[in-house]
């Protein structure tokens, strides 16, 4: 079963074609990673998947129906995406931006219930925010901030949640805290998570489902052990290593040769 | 999401229902807040309205002032003063203050910039440029320079759409179009005044100044109409513009049709902000001013449109009483305002570019 797949995708800019003519299926309530080198067009795919970047050809299928011919609205309630580089407005405290992911279940008229209070304070809870919520974002750390837009994302509670690299920028501790935070939601609820990742081992380590990605088509896809080898890396990235497995885990860990 | 979470990162346990406790309190102060400063600046700007009707050389009480507004009194030479002639300048004040504080804090908030007042980015100088033209070139008068003025903002608010647009209008290259297209019309418009007769210069200028006491009887009700459609569409437009303040992806992941959204708040803003130059000739800095005042009020991020226009109504009464009647000679508003506004602006680039937020 799958409810967000792609067919015959074929996205770009302007005149650019980047990705062109993908066949993705995400595994529901699983962790998928969408790795490659820089401009391999792996952002390009997870922002159309989230319909930011309307197809040149092919379509994106959201339950079976063309995620072009639904609401932006309807969308909204059942995916989720924390772009790379989103921005706050100046002074917004860590209350009023979370609070704000709850926009798509909010109308015109009805505005602020007992519910979106519990989503807003479960999203806080998980991320390890509750502290932060009368501070300005301005005054956080790179860590605490990415956990306050990711616990945005969550307060959306969508069952789908796609995130565009969110780990760069952080050190290295928090891109493994942030990972576990993931997987800890994914485990809890069931979510369906997608992410860019530029790190081929924290990939491997974290997630369920690999999509290895080259000059805009699709090179390998399916669990990490299978699909991370030498040739692999060789081929996506162009470097030349070795896969041993993770001392901790046995997931495939590569080292430059 | 039913779990609750078990896991917490910090050693003081704080449980979901403290968190959304917490946050209910938090929204519950934020809304009594707004509501208090809603009112209070609805008060504060009634007062302002009744009392400049009251001051003058011919001083009325307030309470014969509210009883002729309302048509309750019949009293010939109260009501001429108060009717005739003090009524239309306070109306204008008020309606083209909040005009101008509605449409600024829009720019601000949809261009994420506390220097994309309507004032800078071109839209006065396309009105101002339309006028001026209009007053030497053809003889205008009346009406009809509201009308250039009016054609003249709109046109340029469009060729700046235009030439800023590229998959979308972002806000840097909109302010910084915005700038050249001003510097561009103001050069015009010099170049024009250079062509002028002595009387009609004397009336351009004038004009450029910006007084709210120009305005005509059929400028004004169409002001008025406006207000009343296109104010209530703006707090409308309140709920896309807080999601379009995150940013155009975020805006769209979270179900706002972004680019339909920016051109409806552009289109009110611009509209706004065209129909008070065209009654009041350019009064600087009400616009720029207006949002940032409100939302020290109201709390950071708040960007209430309608606290804000009644700032700008606030505002535009506070100095149309400082330009008539406190100082020795009447002045245009427009003077006032500008040397309010401009140490403001000084302020405001200084820290501004402290912060690294210039952008």
């Amino acid at each position: 079963m799958t409810r967000l797949r792609t067919e015959n995708l074929t996205l770009g800019y302007d005149e650019r074609t980047v990705v062109s003519n993908l066949d993705v299926e995400v595994p529901d309530g699983r962790i998928t990673a969408i790795v490659g080198a820089n401009a391999c067009g792996k952002s390009t795919l997870l922002r159309g998947m989230a319909r930011l970047l309307a197809p040149r050809g092919g379509a994106v299928y959201l339950d079976g129906k063309a995620l072009a011919e639904l609401r932006t609205l309807d969308v909204a309630k059942v995916l989720g995406l924390l772009p790379q580089t989103p921005v706050a407005p100046d002074g917004i405290t860590v209350a009023d931006l979370v609070a704000r992911g709850r926009y798509p279940h909010q109308g015109w008229f009805r505005r602020w219930t007992e519910h979106d209070h519990e989503a807003v304070a479960r999203a806080l809870e998980a991320t390890g925010s509750a502290e932060l919520i009368n501070r300005p974002i301005r005054e956080l750390s790179g860590g605490q901030r990415q956990r306050v837009w990711v616990a945005m994302a969550l307060a959306q509670d969508t069952d789908l949640l796609l995130l565009d690299e969110p780990t760069t920028y952080l050190d290295i501790n928090h891109q493994v805290e942030l990972l576990r935070l993931l997987r800890r939601l994914n485990a809890e609820s069931g979510k369906t998570i997608v992410i860019v990742l530029h790190d081929l081992n924290l990939a491997g380590r974290f997630c369920d489902h690999l999509i290895a990605m080259a000059d805009g088509s699709i090179v390998a896809e399916g669990a990490p052990t299978d699909v991370v080898t030498a040739e692999l890396v060789e081929k996506v990235f162009g470097l030349s290593c070795l896969v041993v497995p993770d001392p901790v885990s046995g997931t495939p860990m590569i080292v430059p040769a | 999401m039913t779990t609750t979470t078990t896991t917490t990162t910090t050693d003081t346990a704080v449980t979901p229902l403290d968190v959304a406790a917490a946050l209910r309190g938090n929204r519950r102060r934020r809304v009594a807040r707004s509501v208090v400063v809603t009112c209070g600046l609805a008060v504060a700007v009634a007062a302002l309205f009744v009392l400049t009707m009251m001051v003058g050389s011919f001083r009325i009480g307030a309470s014969e002032v509210i009883a002729s507004v309302l048509h309750l009194s019949d009293n010939p030479s109260v009501d001429f003063v108060v009717r005739g002639l003090r009524l239309p300048t306070a109306a204008s004040a008020l309606a083209v203050g909040l005009a101008l504080g509605a449409s600024g804090t829009i720019f601000q908030q949809l261009l994420r910039n506390p220097l994309a007042s309507p004032d800078f980015v071109g839209i006065t100088s396309g009105a101002g440029l339309a006028a001026v033209a209009g007053i030497v070139l053809l003889q205008a008068t009346g009406l009809a320079i509201s009308g250039l003025a009016l054609g003249g903002a709109i046109v340029a608010a469009l060729l700046m759409y235009l030439l800023a647009w590229r998959d979308g209008v972002s806000g840097y290259r909109f302010i910084l179009i915005g700038i050249g297209v001003a510097v561009f019309f103001d050069g015009l418009i010099g170049y024009v005044l250079t062509r002028a007769q002595l009387s009609e210069a004397r009336q351009a200028t004038h004009w450029l100044t910006g007084s709210i006491g120009q305005a005509s009887t059929s400028e004004l009700r169409l002001l008025i109409g406006a207000l009343l459609v296109l104010l209530p569409l703006a707090i409308l437009l309140q709920r896309p513009l807080r999601a379009l303040e995150l940013g155009d992806d975020t805006a769209r992941t979270l179900g706002t049709p972004a680019e339909l959204s920016r051109a409806a708040l552009l289109g009110t803003a611009i509209a706004l902000v065209a129909l008070a130059v065209s009654v009041a000739g350019p009064i600087v800095f009400v616009a720029l001013v207006a949002g940032p005042i409100a939302n020290r009020l109201l709390g950071p991020a708040t960007g209430g449109i309608l606290p804000a226009a009644l700032v700008g109504a606030a505002l535009l009464l506070v100095a149309d009483l400082v330009a008539v009647h406190l100082l020795p000679t009447p002045l245009p508003t427009g003077v006032v305002t500008g040397a309010v506004g401009a140490p403001y602006l000084l302020w405001l680039l200084i820290t501004t570019n402290r912060q690294g937020a210039g952008g």
